[in-house]
């Protein structure tokens, strides 16, 4: 059995480069296998970087707003583990050296742009009482500041005045993702990383209890380890080995406009969209979040919702034309958290996966831990919140 | 939600003859365009309140009239949306329009696309100056809005469309300096046999060369364009000799215009037509990638027929002639024709489509898009407008592994402006595959998302309820 690389990385999303850049950057030998399949998530991220607003269901309203009604009132079930806000947090820290390294080692910019702010705003009195109570259960150092409508127009100019009130969030980022991914995998390969694109991995090698390598249509790679980092295809790819992944794609839509004049500093987020400015002008308008299956279409019905959504946050959108619609596929997860390090029962394998909405602020640590966790390094963040093992395990059915 | 029997998109000659004869045939239609009044971009109307000027009219002028007013005569049975533009389509037959009063999804049981095709200009130095302009853009500025489009002209690129246009400005008054053709004289000879296929086509031919000569407008045989210059906008045109690949040998010679109209050829317009995810295949003669279709015109996808240059590049005659076959079997396919009433009709139709290909596949084989055309760009010149990108960085940009579009339009905002790679995408897929050593079949094509035609937030705040009164006659 000849041994192709040290470690396989399947997926050069966000989330595999990170991962090869890290390992490469430890010297290790690895190879980086992807397929550009419509609808991945780093093609259709915005690119925010929201560690406290996503911890706490901000960063993308519509989310929580539409899974739980806000007359249910407020459950802790609402808030994701304070770890996780910790990981994002931690994650997030990374970004200013890590935008220096890409630059020096990949040649990218990925457009890191620090304090662009988070502006959740509040259109009905339900959403404000809602809003006030998550914010009033958060630790101060994390607490968003609470605006009036006119506070919240002298920050964001082009607001509505049909507005009851904001919480925002200064301190949230923003990037390019898909720079960030070619900036990662770029770099990668500059410190000696191999790069397959175009391939896609039909099944995982197993042996016995080991994952020993991976097989396209004609052809096997074998490695020490391998690193499944193919998002919402992650738990199709583990099935091939027999590895029960609870990994499901949750289809997200957006819209972006054609570039307009700078309108918008802050990512603006509501119960119908979340909108931010991009660098060249853009606006994008996301999203939703649909359990579709593989399927990356459209709607005509989702693109009007998010229209009519921007337009009333942002009036002086009207007449602006748009330029794409599109939709990606999230790696989602029951509990909305990612899927990392090894699993019981198997060797040579490692998740790195299921990153939801998360994926693009949490790959500087995840690529970390990942990294260390195969190097034998002591970890930068504990592992054992997002071990697959968190799931219930469903009894195998033995057939007889 | 509109619901409707046979929706026809696109009101040129493929369009009006498939709505013409699905109407005959006793079929409800609803014919779609984007402008005003019918005729497409051949057979062009201006505006009523232009109605007081007026503009030299040809041969081709006269049959377009005829078919329009054929059209016209049956006005009153059909449902005609016009200034309608169709920005997405959705699964099972359902077009997403853009009307003037709002947004509408029209849901058809029979659907014949009759969308056209693009001119294609290769890029060369200078080639965004104002001044330089397609052939058909000044055709459009002249049959559209009765202005000329300069003082002194010359056109330049390949195809019999050159001649048309040619003729039809010095008829108007515009001093055409000259046309230079990419073709040999002697690749036009070689296919002469073949031409000879169809006299009547090949006598229209004549008619212009004829027209060309009486005015004294040279045409210049194997020539290309290499270089626009002027301060600001255009004042002069460097032109050289060229060989069988299209590639300058030599013997520049400059021109003093204000006006180049320039176009190397048609590309199919098939946006609308991938999106119904029927199956495409790349024909280099045919303009590119188009739909793979039946004898009848179907593609892959239920219900969706192909007409016209969409369907791949051949002009206007073989137009009319594919959407008259459409719209036959569309009603035939909604049962508004009999097996026996439709065989009937379809024969000699198709009789006389098969005898076009010859003529065509000549045509095709003259006026190629030729290799050498995608070295007339210099390293600084401008490859994708929207986004400014020069030939330089897009090279850079495959280098670094840009070798298809998802990974090029990251890493070089190439097809990320506002016409999403329509423009550029034909040109960049052929440097792509000269680089790689593929071919350009195998680099792939763009992938097409909504808004396939402009539209701006507003036109979807509010639902069209206009179309939906007229339901009701």
């Amino acid at each position: 059995m000849n041994r192709s690389a040290e470690v396989i990385v399947v997926g050069g999303g966000v989330i595999g480069s990170a991962v090869a850049f890290e390992l490469a950057r430890r010297s290790v030998d690895v190879l980086l296998v992807d397929k550009t399949l419509p609808g991945r998530a780093t093609s259709a991220s915005a690119g925010g970087l929201w560690p406290v607003g996503e911890a706490v269901g901000m960063g993308c309203g519509i989310i929580h707003h539409q899974s739980h009604s806000p007359s249910e009132g407020l459950n802790d079930a609402l808030l994701l583990p304070t770890s996780f806000r910790d990981f994002l947090t931690q994650s997030n820290s990374y970004f200013p050296e890590l935008a220096q390294e890409l630059n020096e080692f990949g040649g990218m910019d990925i457009e890191y742009e620090p304090g662009a702010g988070l502006m959740f705003l509040f259109f009905t009195e339900e959403e404000k009482q809602f809003g006030h109570l998550i914010v009033d259960r958060m630790p101060p150092e994390v607490r968003p500041q609470i605006l009036s409508p006119t506070e919240a127009r002298e920050v964001e100019p082009c607001l509505t005045n049909d507005l009851l009130g904001a919480a925002r969030l200064a301190e949230e980022h923003q990037v390019n993702p898909m720079w960030l991914a070619e900036g990662y995998k770029r770099a990668a390969i500059n410190l000696g990383a191999r790069f397959r694109h175009e391939t896609r991995v039909a099944k995982l090698c197993r042996s016995g209890e080991r994952i020993v390598g991976i097989e396209f249509e004609d052809e096997q790679l074998f490695s020490d380890m391998v690193v499944n980092a193919a998002g919402a295809w992650a738990g199709t790819l583990a099935s091939t080995a027999d590895l029960r992944l609870p990994i499901f794609p949750v289809r997200g839509q957006i819209v972006l406009t054609q570039s307009v004049p700078h309108i918008l500093n802050a990512c603006l987020s509501n119960s119908g969209c979340y909108i931010l400015q991009k660098k060249h002008g853009e606006v994008l308008i996301g999203s939703t979040t649909e359990n579709a299956g593989f399927d990356v279409s459209v709607t005509p019905e989702s693109i009007t919702h998010l229209v009519s959504a921007a337009v009333r946050t942002l009036p002086c959108l009207r007449e602006v034309g748009i330029k794409r619609v599109w939709s990606g596929l999230r790696p989602g997860t029951q509990d909305e958290l990612p899927i990392l390090g090894p699993m019981e029962g198997v060797a040579g394998y490692m998740n790195a996966t299921g990153g939801f909405r998360t994926g693009v602020v949490a790959s500087p640590l995840t690529g970390r831990v990942i990294a260390q966790q195969i190097t034998g390094e002591s970890l930068d963040f504990p592992l054992e919140c997002f071990l697959a093992e968190r799931f219930a395990p469903v009894q195998k059915t033995v057939r007889i | 939600m509109m619901q409707r029997d046979l929706v026809i998109v696109g009101a040129g000659p493929a369009g009006m003859a498939a709505a013409i004869a699905a109407c005959r045939a006793g079929s409800k239609v609803t014919l779609i365009d984007e402008n005003h009044a019918i005729g497409g971009q051949i057979y062009r109307q201006s505006p009523a309140a232009l109605s007081g000027l007026s503009v030299p009219t040809d041969t081709n002028a006269a049959h377009g009239k005829r078919l329009i007013d054929e059209l016209e005569s049956l006005k009153e049975q059909i449902e005609w949306l016009p200034q309608t533009s169709v920005w997405g389509y959705f699964p099972d037959r359902k077009l997403a329009v853009r009307m003037r009063e709002g947004w509408q999804i029209i849901t058809a049981q029979q659907v014949i696309l009759a969308t056209g095709a693009y001119e294609y200009v290769a890029p060369f130095p200078g080639w965004t100056l104002p001044g330089v302009m397609t052939p058909g853009g000044a055709q459009s500025m002249l049959k559209g809005m009765k202005v000329l489009p300069g003082n002194r002209i010359l056109i330049a690129g390949s195809g019999p469309f050159l001649l048309v246009v040619a003729a039809l400005l010095h008829a108007a008054g515009g001093n055409v300096v000259g046309v230079v053709e990419t073709a040999r004289r002697r690749d036009a000879l070689t296919h002469l046999p073949a031409l000879l296929s169809n006299p009547k086509l090949l006598l229209q031919g004549r008619y212009y060369f004829k027209q060309l000569r009486k005015a004294r407008i040279p045409l210049h045989w194997g020539h290309v364009v290499t270089r626009a210059d002027g301060a600001g906008s255009l004042e002069r045109v460097t032109i050289s000799a060229c060989d069988s690949a299209g590639k300058p040998c030599g013997n520049f010679s400059t021109v003093d215009v204000d006006t180049l109209c320039v176009g190397y050829g048609f590309i199919p317009r098939t946006e609308l037509t991938q999106m119904t995810r029927c199956e495409m295949e790349y024909q280099e003669l045919l303009g590119g990638w188009i739909p793979r279709l039946d004898q009848r015109l179907s593609t892959s996808a239920s219900g969706i027929r192909v007409a016209g240059d969409g369907g791949g590049v051949a002009g206007a005659m073989v137009a009319e002639l594919e959407g008259a076959v459409a719209g036959l079997t569309a009603s035939h396919a909604l049962g508004d024709l009999t097996d026996k009433a439709y065989k009937q009709q379809i024969t000699p139709l198709t009789r006389r489509l098969r005898k076009s290909q010859t003529f065509r596949m000549a045509l095709d084989r003259i006026y190629q898009i030729r290799p050498g055309l995608l070295d007339l760009a210099c390293p600084d010149t401008t490859i994708c407008r929207c986004e400014e990108i020069s030939r330089k960085e897009m090279e850079d940009g495959i280098q670094f592994g840009g070798t298809n579009i998802s990974t090029l339009k990251v890493i070089t905002r190439i097809g990320m402006g506002p016409c999403q790679g329509k423009m550029c995408w034909p040109t960049v897929s052929r440097m792509i595959a000269k680089k790689e050593g593929k071919s350009v079949a195998e680099i792939g094509n763009l992938r097409v998302r909504p808004p396939i035609s402009p539209i701006n937030m507003s036109d979807l705040l509010n639902e069209s309820f206009i179309a939906e009164s007229s339901e009701s006659s």
